[in-house]
């Protein structure tokens, strides 16, 4: 379990969020509240369409709450700013591992990097620690197609803690794979926040994986409640 | 080197493959368009410059010309030779005769030579395929090629020619007689336009013919080597000619062809262009196809913090360079092409049995070529807009996909 810290790297504030269908207005988030300190790991659990990855989004600054505030570490997103500082404040592991085909697995755990700015031999040596880090030194020269579904998550893992980033969002990261590589990837997942201090927010229907986060959560009617609550 | 040209460069180029079969159809698009332009627009140029070669060597490179026939034209070859980059000047008469062979009339323009001083503007004995101008006298004339053959003459053989001054003496009640003539060669320039109605003859011939007496209609100038004929004309002109005696380019004198000429070269440079325009709609379509397959990856570069300009950057650089490798491939098949022309041509020449054909029709077996440096800049410049162009759209596609629509559709 990580010892919260005095600074929260994320806060959000009666974020809500509803979606049309057909003329009805659906709520799918109606006042989320939610502070992650750092090195903190966070499980979210909720059924399926309970809107765990609109709050992700949220949270990503890659959709915009109809109302509420989101503050990463002292500043308040905008949609102006949030692309930008996305780069070097958050690391995303998705679902569907979401790897670059052209691209070797070095150069996939690059690519939050280069979006950012240059690539130098530091950044280089960087990568190639995290892919030996996940497991996966030997095959830093490997495409995708040629890496076993766990095996690319690894590489997305690697890639999403390349620039450091405080805060580390997981979507279901073990929802493509089976059981055993799915404990290895949340294991690796955890361990590595823990080393690193990075504060993690992990949404999983897997109760095993979220008990071994930090705090549960559960999203219940477009509001998060703590587990047992 | 920026993330989004290094993403094209990757898209194009994936790792571990060595033939991208979509980077190579689209480049090989618009290479084959532009190596065609490359060819035909050389080829073109090519007839333009042998055609300038024996326009300039036929009539040399300034032409000075009066409404009037020109008196005292010794004088004024005199003061033409005094202008700085003038190497030597003729006089010649010219206009339209009928000639009459066995009942066979024709209609050539009679050019009448100064036999002193032609050779010295005007190339034309290498011409003369068949006799000589040395045989050239009062009583006889030199055929054009195409001219001989329509009316079936060779040479030794005699026709009458006649003058458009008999009309005007019959008027008169004066009979004028026809003069009897000698062919004493034929002449081939080479050039169908050219050599399809002339007749040469001497300069006292042409005058008798219409009446000039001792004046001329104008007067052949040859540049100095290096002297441009249009500021020779210019040069001419200022330095004092009598009133009404022009001096005029070969290119002015030329205007109206040369601007066909220049119109069937930009009509053919417009409709081949056209290639490239339906090689840059495919490449088009194959970036539009790329984007929705790659809906994913370009959710994934926004979650990553790529703006949307650079994703758009991405697909336009990847249409740029799809460009400017089809135009470096192409200008190097183009040149390969140009370069077997000769033997390609003569093979297809033989193949079909028309080498004859061929030979009379165009008077050379080498076809000719001219790469002009402006034209090859203007295909390479219009081929590569054209193929930014073409990644525009995919480009606007891409930017305006939010990541949170691209995982949502995934």
């Amino acid at each position: 379990m990580n010892s919260p810290r005095a600074a929260a790297v994320l806060r959000a504030t009666g974020l809500r969020k509803s979606y049309l269908s057909g003329d009805r207005p659906i709520d799918v988030l109606t006042g989320v509240d939610l502070e992650v300190m750092a090195g903190e790991s966070v499980a979210v659990r909720g059924e399926s369409g309970a809107g765990k990855s609109t709050l992700l989004n949220l949270i990503a600054g890659l959709d915009t709450a109809d109302a509420g505030t989101l503050t990463w570490g002292n500043e308040i997103v905008t949609q102006k700013t949030a692309t930008v500082r996305r780069n070097r404040y958050l690391g995303m592991v998705f679902q569907s591992f979401y790897l670059i085909p052209e691209l070797i697995a070095l150069e996939n755990v690059l690519m939050p990097r280069r979006i950012g700015g240059k690539i130098d031999t530091a950044a280089r040596a960087r990568a190639g620690e995290l892919l030996v880090k996940v497991g996966l030194g030997e095959r830093a020269q490997h495409l995708p197609s040629q890496l076993s579904g766990g095996e690319r998550q690894r590489v997305a893992v690697a890639r999403a803690l390349m620039n450091e980033p405080p805060l580390l969002l997981a979507d279901e990261p073990t929802g493509n794979l089976d059981e055993r590589t799915g404990d290895a990837v949340i294991e690796l997942l955890l361990g590595l926040c823990a080393a690193t201090g990075t504060a993690l927010i992990l949404v999983t229907h897997n109760a095993a994986h979220a008990a071994k986060t930090g705090r549960v959560l559960m999203l219940r009617a477009g509001k998060l409640h703590p587990h047992g609550v | 080197m920026p993330w989004f040209l290094y993403l094209a460069l990757r898209q194009l180029f994936p790792s571990g493959r060595r033939f991208p079969f979509f980077t190579a159809i689209s480049v090989l698009g618009v290479a084959l368009g532009v190596a065609l332009l490359v060819v035909v627009m050389s080829v073109m140029g090519g007839f333009g410059y042998e055609i300038r070669r024996m326009i300039v060597e036929t009539e040399g490179e300034v032409q000075v010309k009066s409404r009037a026939p020109i008196a005292d034209s010794a004088e004024l070859i005199k003061q033409i030779e005094t202008v700085e980059g003038v190497a030597a000047a003729t006089r010649y008469a010219s206009g339209v005769v009928m000639i009459l062979r066995e009942g066979r009339p024709a209609f050539p323009l009679m050019r009448g030579l100064d036999l002193d001083s032609v050779e010295r503007v005007a190339n034309l004995g290498r011409y003369v395929r068949v006799g000589s101008l040395d045989n050239l006298d009062d009583d006889s004339v030199i055929l054009s090629s195409q001219l001989a053959r329509s009316i079936g003459v060779s040479v030794g053989d005699s026709l009458e020619v006649y003058s458009p001054l008999m009309m005007e003496r019959l008027r008169s009640d004066e009979v004028f007689f026809p003069r009897e003539v000698k062919v004493v060669g034929i002449l081939e320039i080479g050039h169908q336009q050219l050599d399809s109605s002339m007749l040469y003859c001497t300069l006292r011939l042409a005058q008798d013919l219409y009446a000039l007496e001792s004046t001329v209609h104008g007067i052949n100038v040859r540049a100095k080597p290096g002297v441009h004929e249009d500021d020779l004309a210019a040069r001419l002109n200022g330095a004092g000619l009598p009133r009404g005696i022009v001096a005029y380019s070969w290119m002015d004198s030329f205007e109206e062809f040369l601007w066909v000429l220049n119109l069937e070269k930009s009509m053919i440079f417009f409709l081949l262009l056209f290639i490239v325009i339906v090689a840059a709609f495919s490449v088009t379509s194959s970036l539009l196809i790329s984007v929705v397959r790659k809906t994913r990856e370009i959710g994934l570069l926004g979650a990553l913090g790529a703006r949307a300009s650079g994703v758009a950057a991405c697909f336009c650089a990847q249409g740029l360079l799809i460009g400017m490798l089809g135009t470096g491939v192409g200008l190097g098949l183009g040149f390969a092409a140009l370069a077997v022309r000769n033997d390609a041509v003569m093979l297809i020449a033989r193949l079909t049995q028309r080498e004859e054909a061929l030979r009379r029709f165009y008077q050379f077996t080498n076809l000719p070529t001219h790469t002009a440096t402006s034209d090859i800049v203007l295909i390479v410049t219009l081929t590569i807009g054209i193929s930014l162009l073409a990644g525009l759209l995919p480009a606007w596609r891409a930017a305006k996909l939010k990541p949170v629509e691209a995982f949502r559709n995934e």
